[in-house]
């Protein structure tokens, strides 16, 4: 993404976003992982740390995109989970780079198990 | 079961024997009294946002989730402990609301787990469920941030370490409580944008209550209402009790006295509490002023009761059931909604006023949902409001941002087709509905509104609940603040300041036209001067005044 001063040129690249967008994600409550996009099947997933694998950027001129794969803890009720991290990415992201967060969407991987009751 | 095992037990209904254990009853005993302790205190928590607007829901969310959690076992007569603590878990697991309730439930199911297929808590399980139900809370985030409910849950679990060995008393919440409220003081002291904003944390202040609630109500003290509390005559709020109408109190008595001597607080609440409920009271140059809601048989006990405090100079007594109908009857007649054809598009709009309802009606709205930014609508109003229209065609203007996911869970709800568009504020909302055309295609028009949100520059002056510094801007609290599509821009001491300001920072030197909506708390004088000192400023653009009557906020501004 590009801004310009006077100058010259910034570029925000796609990586610092998500950098960014991943950052907030795991700050958020409930949620304990991200995961790879592309989950080839019968595989257990890794959890990863890369910032890029488990979040999309997508740049449009109205504004950013961003899709996020979660892992979500058991035992909490999901769609506050969800609905709680998407606010805290678009708002870190807002806020940091100043460009306008047109959608946040939260795809949820799959639940982590750290205790049965 | 025998009853000898009751903890909390009572002796002439209050006092309280340590008998060193808890069983099922104990706790949904305690589990109440902490709910209803933070639902008293629930505004002030929601009162510790970090951004100077009113918008906090912290304590809303959290006494929500309580209460999920408490249904499950208001009908039980369970003596398992462990039973008792599953079903709460569960509850406050369904009904979570917002972060803190997330948070909230965790604790609770950390703290059930611990229980499983126990009888009766005595001292050392309380300590390994307090710690487990840190732990599970700490397992829900990756990165914990400290300063913040969890650290408060932490300092309790290491307060009830502490304890071991002694036998279960209520020296035990004593201490706990005192930890808590250690805990709670220290948050801005660990999270920097609380010291900022010079508030504690609002969801450690929650749990903070619900705890202080137990050992309240242990102690035989009052916690249906927010600390025994006089306020200035000047600041009693009687039309918002109004709404607050709980069925069964059908009178509401007022009554203005002199006490002969000093007034006993808590034994006055104490006393009024079981009569009724919202009960208010005001003191002004020696002269008290109570409220409280009765049912019909009790209607005349206040006054006997206050007879025999002081001198009554005045009583006024109103049948609530009578007034409410009046009242909805006077909000529906004010504005004329829509009409829908059957198969038109109907369009839904959120609207914090009666004067903005009334411009969203002449509009062409169908249905008005009452909500802003302190009262959000739940996604069962939403849903009302366009189930029963004749038409499967809806657009949704939540006109703020918070409301927007409530809108979208409302449109999942239904068999309809549903577009919700995610208008931030009222003047999007307004600019939006410009697009609207009942007989036209919903995904066009949809579009067509979704595109002109960005057409509008959105203004709001408000007054700071509190002091802060955000985006360089340092805001005094009291001071008329400036806010240009949701961010601080502005603070002054006037209302002139604030709004001249606001419209040169939102370039309005290229724009052609400014929409004013005032609100309740600004005088329609102050604002014709206002509107004269921007007239001068600005010459030759059109300048629109309205009627908003919103709450909270002095001006919304519309800028094209």
């Amino acid at each position: 993404m590009k801004d310009t001063n006077p100058l010259g040129n910034i570029f925000i690249s796609h990586r610092a976003i998500a950098t960014i967008a991943h950052q907030a994600a795991l700050e958020s409550y409930g949620v304990v992982g991200l995961a790879p996009k592309n989950l080839a099947e019968g595989i257990a997933f890794a959890l990863v740390k890369e910032p890029m694998k488990g979040v999309e950027v997508e740049l449009h001129p109205d504004g950013i995109t961003i899709d996020l794969y979660v892992v979500v803890e058991y035992g909490t009720r999901i769609t506050m989970v969800a609905s709680s991290v998407a606010d805290t990415v678009r708002y870190q992201v807002e806020k940091t780079i100043g460009l306008p967060v047109k959608s946040v969407n939260v795809h949820v991987r799959g639940l982590r198990i750290s205790d049965t009751d | 079961m025998a009853s000898d095992v009751n903890f909390p037990r009572y002796v002439d209904g209050r006092e309280i024997a340590n008998s060193g254990k808890l069983d099922g009853q104990g706790l949904k005993a305690l589990i109440e009294a902490g709910m209803t302790w933070l639902k008293a205190n629930q505004q002030l928590v929601n009162s510790l946002n970090v951004f100077p607007v009113p918008d906090g829901d912290t304590g809303t969310n959290m006494v929500l989730t309580m209460q999920a959690a408490y249904n499950e076992v208001l009908h039980s007569g369970e003596n398992n402990v462990g039973k008792v603590a599953h079903a709460v878990a569960q509850g406050a697991l369904m009904g979570a609301r917002g972060n803190s309730g997330v948070i909230l439930s965790q604790l609770l199911r950390g703290f059930s787990r611990t229980l499983d297929n126990i009888e009766l808590l005595d001292g050392e399980l309380l300590i390994t469920a307090l710690n487990e139900s840190k732990n599970t809370a700490y397992k829900g985030v990756v990165r914990p941030v400290e300063g913040t409910i969890l650290t408060v849950a932490k300092d309790i679990a290491a307060a009830a370490d502490d304890l071991k060995g002694k036998p279960l008393s209520l020296d035990w919440l004593e201490s706990l409580v005192a930890a808590a409220d250690l805990s709670v003081q220290k948050t801005p002291e660990l999270l920097s944008i609380l010291k900022q904003a010079g508030v504690v944390d609002s969801g450690g202040k929650g749990l903070f209550f619900i705890l202080e609630g137990m050992l309240r109500f242990l102690k035989g003290m009052p916690i249906e209402s927010a600390a025994a509390a006089i306020q200035p005559l000047a600041e009693m709020h009687l039309e918002e009790a109004l709404s607050e109408i709980e069925p069964g109190q059908d009178y509401e008595v007022v009554i203005d006295f002199r006490p002969e001597t000093a007034l006993d607080l808590e034994k006055f609440y104490t006393d009024l509490s079981e009569m009724g409920t919202s009960i208010q009271l005001g003191e002004g140059d020696g002269m008290y002023r109570m409220h409280i809601h009765v049912p019909t048989e009790n209607r005349y006990k206040p006054i006997d009761y206050t007879m025999g405090l002081g001198t009554i100079t005045k009583v006024a007594m109103e049948n609530l059931i009578a007034q409410m109908e009046t009242m909805e009857g006077d909000k529906a007649s004010r504005y004329a909604l829509h009409q829908v054809e059957p198969g038109e598009i109907a369009v839904i709009a959120v609207s914090p006023g009666v004067g903005l309802s009334r411009i969203f009606a002449s509009l062409g709205v169908a249905a008005i949902v009452d909500g802003g930014q302190t009262m959000n609508p739940s996604t069962e109003e939403i849903l009302k409001a366009f189930e029963n229209l004749p038409t499967d065609r809806v657009i949704i203007l939540p006109n703020n941002k918070n409301i927007v996911l409530a809108a979208e869970n409302a449109a999942q709800l239904t068999v309809k087709k549903v577009k919700v568009i995610h208008s931030k504020n009222i003047p999007q909302g307004l600019n939006a509905l410009l697009r609207h055309n009942p007989e036209g295609d919903l995904d066009q028009i949809a579009e067509e509104m979704e595109e002109s949100l960005s057409e509008v520059e959105a203004g709001e002056i408000t007054t700071a609940t509190r002091s802060v510094q955000i985006n360089g801007v340092k805001v005094a609290q009291g001071q008329v603040i400036a806010l240009l599509n949701g961010n601080l821009v502005k603070a002054a001491e006037k209302i002139d300041d604030a709004c001249l300001g606001l419209l040169e920072v939102a370039g309005t030197q290229d724009r052609e036209r400014i929409t004013l909506f005032y609100g309740e708390n600004i005088t329609k004088n102050e604002v014709n001067q206002l509107v004269d000192k921007i007239r001068a400023k600005y010459p030759r653009h059109e300048i629109e005044l309205h009627d908003g009557e919103q709450p909270h906020y002095q001006l919304i501004i519309s800028i094209e």
